[in-house]
């Protein structure tokens, strides 16, 4: 478990001061796969340093598993790195070294047995997918190689923490994908704990549980990923949300629906859960004497479950509107008059 | 009273001999005081800004003395350390203190491009500083420090021919106590040519080298 209570990070920059990090207040449960997004200069890489105490918190304190790092040696806080691994957004690798001998660097620096250290090496190897790699140098693989090295490295100490700085923002679409489904089996199998820092609202939707939206070094909204997602808050929170749901309609279509003699009104409709496979729509179309028009639709999967949107424009006498309405609520989606909305 | 072949292959040795030795104790000097000046530096592992101050100093005030002058000006310490100011020996004494501040600032400048995300990694694995240090620092700067060495060794050859200007032996004392002051226009080509060679040879084993410890 982590917990921020009231984490600032305030820099000096010649006279001026520049407040990274204003007041955080964040718990991570044991076990949880939890995303803080944020556009860059939000704070992202100084929340997350803080965790390992790369950054000294100016004000406020970050617990590990109940226990206050600022009150450790520096000793203990490298013997507390050690359960926290981290990989990065540019791997960070040893060059000079081969694949085996970057995996294998933290037990070297525990002073692990040598043969414990080839056995737990392949091991990670093997759970990675590079055991076939071992003697190539880091120059000699591709980007997603590269971060699963980065990530066996992380977990050579067993650690009960994961730190993610901009893991994916490095690498393509695919690429991303795979490390992100890696992630999810680290968390699985190991139940290690994973923070990580992205601005690609992408990955908060592909693996974590909990999202908090950071801006101005504040945490602006938080809460699970369905919530957020669902039901975004602040305008921040909107527009990430909006970056991989995008429920816009095209302009020429605003135009039409638009036109003067329009006095259609358009509803959102969100399915969740089990309501995405009924067949709403045709239902009311016919038990009703409304006119239904799709103008914009699109359905997901948050954390598993099925997660629809639908912008319909309505035609028909006000009352049969309104029953149709009634009756669509009946069936567990969220509507709501959203005429002003596209206007 | 022309120059023979041992004569020839006499200052050779000693010119070998002069730059080999103060590249030794230069390097002994050089290299931690080089570590240093990294690792005090503002926001690197061991921040001090006074050790950082104080180094940068005393290195500045030891490069800006050209070394004719830091050769004249150290004499009573040379005599001090090896009881002449004449000789080989008598050279090798104001090359280190030559060569030494140099090497400190190339070793300074090789470990600097060494990313900072990988001292990041390193820190956030647990590491010490010394375990940093010697595991990636300088593993990481390898190929870049032979480079930066041969430099300095390339350096001291040339200083250490100008250190026969005042008897230290070597090639440089060949070339000018005959080349120049006894107008042998044939040694002074010779001792030239032959100095030509030595470079050439050590930066070309520098480039080997520096490749063969990129990857190891």
């Amino acid at each position: 478990m982590i917990q921020f209570e009231g984490v600032a990070k305030i820099y000096q920059s010649g006279k001026q001061e520049i407040h990274a990090l204003n007041g955080i207040d964040l718990t991570v449960e044991t076990g949880e796969i939890y995303g803080v997004i944020g556009f860059s200069g939000a704070g992202k890489s100084s929340l997350i340093r803080t965790v390992n105490f790369l950054e000294r918190p100016s004000k406020g304190r970050v617990l590990i598993h109940g226990k206050d790092i600022s009150t450790l040696s520096s000793k203990e806080i490298r013997t507390i790195r050690k359960d926290i691994g981290m990989i990065f957004q540019h791997f960070n690798l040893l060059n000079s070294k081969t694949v085996f001998h970057n995996v294998a660097m933290p037990l070297l620096l525990a002073k692990t047995p040598k043969a414990d250290i080839e056995k737990q090496v392949k091991d990670l190897l093997d759970f990675v997918g590079l055991a076939d790699q071992a003697k190539k140098y880091p120059d000699q693989l591709s980007g997603g190689q590269k971060q699963r090295i980065g990530i066996a490295r992380a977990l050579a100490t067993n650690p009960s923490v994961l730190l993610c700085d901009e893991a994916t923002s490095a690498l393509d679409p695919q690429t991303t994908k795979s490390i992100l489904d890696l992630l999810k089996k680290i968390n699985k199998e190991y139940n290690i704990t994973i923070l990580l820092i992205t601005h690609e609202m992408g990955v908060i939707r592909e693996i974590c549980n909990k999202v908090a939206v950071l801006e101005d070094g504040k945490v602006i909204e938080q809460g699970t990923v369905f919530e957020v997602f669902s039901n975004p808050q602040q305008a921040t929170t909107k527009r990430f949300v909006r970056s991989v749901m995008n429920d816009e309609l095209p302009e020429s279509l605003l135009a039409q629906i638009h036109e003067p003699h329009s006095d259609n009104t358009i509803f959102r409709l969100q399915f969740t859960g089990n309501s995405v496979g009924t067949p709403v729509m045709s239902r009311v179309s016919r038990d009703f004497n409304v006119d239904l028009n799709v103008l914009f639709g699109n359905i997901t999967e948050l954390q598993g479950v099925p997660y629809g949107n639908l912008i319909v424009e309505f035609s028909g006498e006000l009352k049969e509107i309104e029953r149709a309405i009634t009756s669509i609520q009946d069936n567990n989606i969220h509507i709501e008059e959203v005429t002003h909305y596209v206007s | 009273m022309s120059v023979n072949y041992d004569q020839i292959l006499e200052a050779i040795w000693e010119t070998i001999y002069m730059t080999g030795a103060a590249f030794g104790f230069s390097l002994l000097i050089g290299f931690p005081l080089g570590i240093f000046l990294v690792v005090t530096r503002n926001g690197h592992l061991l921040e001090n800004e006074s050790v950082s101050n104080a180094l940068n100093i005393v290195i500045n005030i030891f490069r800006s003395i050209p070394f004719i002058i830091l050769m004249v000006a150290i004499i009573p310490l040379t005599r001090l350390i090896v009881g002449t100011s004449i000789g080989t020996a008598a050279a090798i004494v104001p090359l280190v203190f030559y060569a030494g501040p140099y090497i400190a600032r190339l070793i300074e400048n090789s470990l600097l491009e060494v990313d900072k995300g990988v001292i990041e990694a390193a820190q956030a694995m647990g590491a010490s500083p010394a375990q940093i240090i010697f595991r990636f620092l300088i593993p990481e700067a390898l190929s870049s420090l032979v480079l930066a060495l041969t430099i300095a060794v390339v350096g001291l050859i040339g200083a250490s021919a100008m250190a026969g200007a005042i008897g230290g032996g070597g090639l440089g004392d060949l070339a000018i106590t005959y080349g120049y002051q006894r107008f042998d226009t044939f040694i002074m080509v010779i001792t030239v040519a032959i100095l030509v060679v030595l470079v050439q040879g050590v930066q070309s084993f520098g480039n080997i080298l520096s490749r063969r410890v990129r990857r190891s």
